[in-house]
């Protein structure tokens, strides 16, 4: 596959660190959301997920600064909703991850070669494997 | 219209839509972005089309899928069902009933018009975009008269 010019491989990774910013807000949106013995279950899990997102979302601001470009972080959000069931949480949960899985695994050709960039896509693509497989085991 | 049909109830009822602006734009998005693919869509296009992240997408396809607009497959592709397509051709219809009203009629300029047309679109009834359409059908520009 053809290498994408460096401010195409720019755009992109600013397009995962939104994925990975948007998804912290959503955990920390569902972690309120969630009520008794929900939240008790899921509590640890979801603390996890922040951290991990919001280590996500600096690591590719890290590497976008290495590249010599500013970090721009373009999310439109406003999340409410009431309570909400562990099941439909986590089921939200997956759809988001899941989508940041693909958008790793779709951004992967573009950096192969690339000495930072392909083993930091890779070593993604192996984490988010784990995390979305998680929830999906937590669902059955 | 009773008398006490007031600019409340007015409001209350555009609240009320069975669409949000946000779900028209999606289901346009994925109208578009599928044409080429037999009206099967990537959550990717749509998210670049729609300027928003893909997880954003996903959990705003996800209502949409309960209310029976879209279907997805084994791959996450999406597609309109017939409800869906139909909401998207009345959608289309009232957009260029009104853009062609406000540069026709009004003079808007193209680029000002699609973006009221979008805004006008959302808090209309059915009704008022068809009398529109048909008055749009029979108008002629005075200079034409």
């Amino acid at each position: 596959m053809k290498p994408k010019p460096q401010t195409e491989i720019v755009d992109e990774l600013n397009r995962l660190m939104a994925e990975e910013v948007e998804a912290f807000l959503r955990y920390f949106q569902l972690r309120y959301r969630l009520r008794g013995t929900d939240l008790l279950i899921a509590d640890k899990f979801i603390k996890a997920a922040m951290e991990e997102t919001q280590e996500h979302a600096a690591e590719i601001a890290g590497k976008i600064r290495i590249l010599g470009h500013t970090p721009k972080l373009d999310i439109k959000l406003s999340l409410g909703g009431g309570p909400i069931k562990l099941q439909e949480a986590l089921a939200e949960a997956l759809d988001f991850e899941r989508q940041a899985l693909d958008a790793y695994r779709e951004f992967l050709p573009h950096v192969a070669g690339d000495p930072m960039l392909e083993d930091f896509i890779r070593k993604q693509i192996a984490v988010e494997t784990e995390h979305v497989q998680e929830i999906a085991m937590f669902l059955e | 219209m009773s008398s006490t049909y007031n600019s409340v109830e007015t409001w209350k009822e555009f609240e009320a839509n069975e669409l949000t602006h946000s779900a028209a734009h999606h289901l346009l998005a994925i109208d578009e972005v599928g044409a080429e693919y037999g009206g099967w869509a990537r959550v990717s296009d749509i998210a670049k089309d729609l300027a928003i992240t893909r997880g954003s997408v996903s959990i705003n396809l996800r209502t949409l899928k309960k209310r029976g607009l879209i279907v997805t497959d084994e791959h996450r592709m999406v597609k309109l069902t017939p409800k869906g397509l139909e909401i998207v051709h009345h959608v289309k219809l009232k957009k260029a009933a009104f853009k062609t009203f406000l540069t026709d009629v009004l003079g808007v300029s193209v680029a000002q018009a699609e973006i009221d047309s979008c805004k006008i679109e959302h808090l209309i009834s059915h009704e008022t975009s068809d009398r529109l359409a048909h008055f749009m059908e029979n108008y002629k520009p005075a200079k034409l008269r």
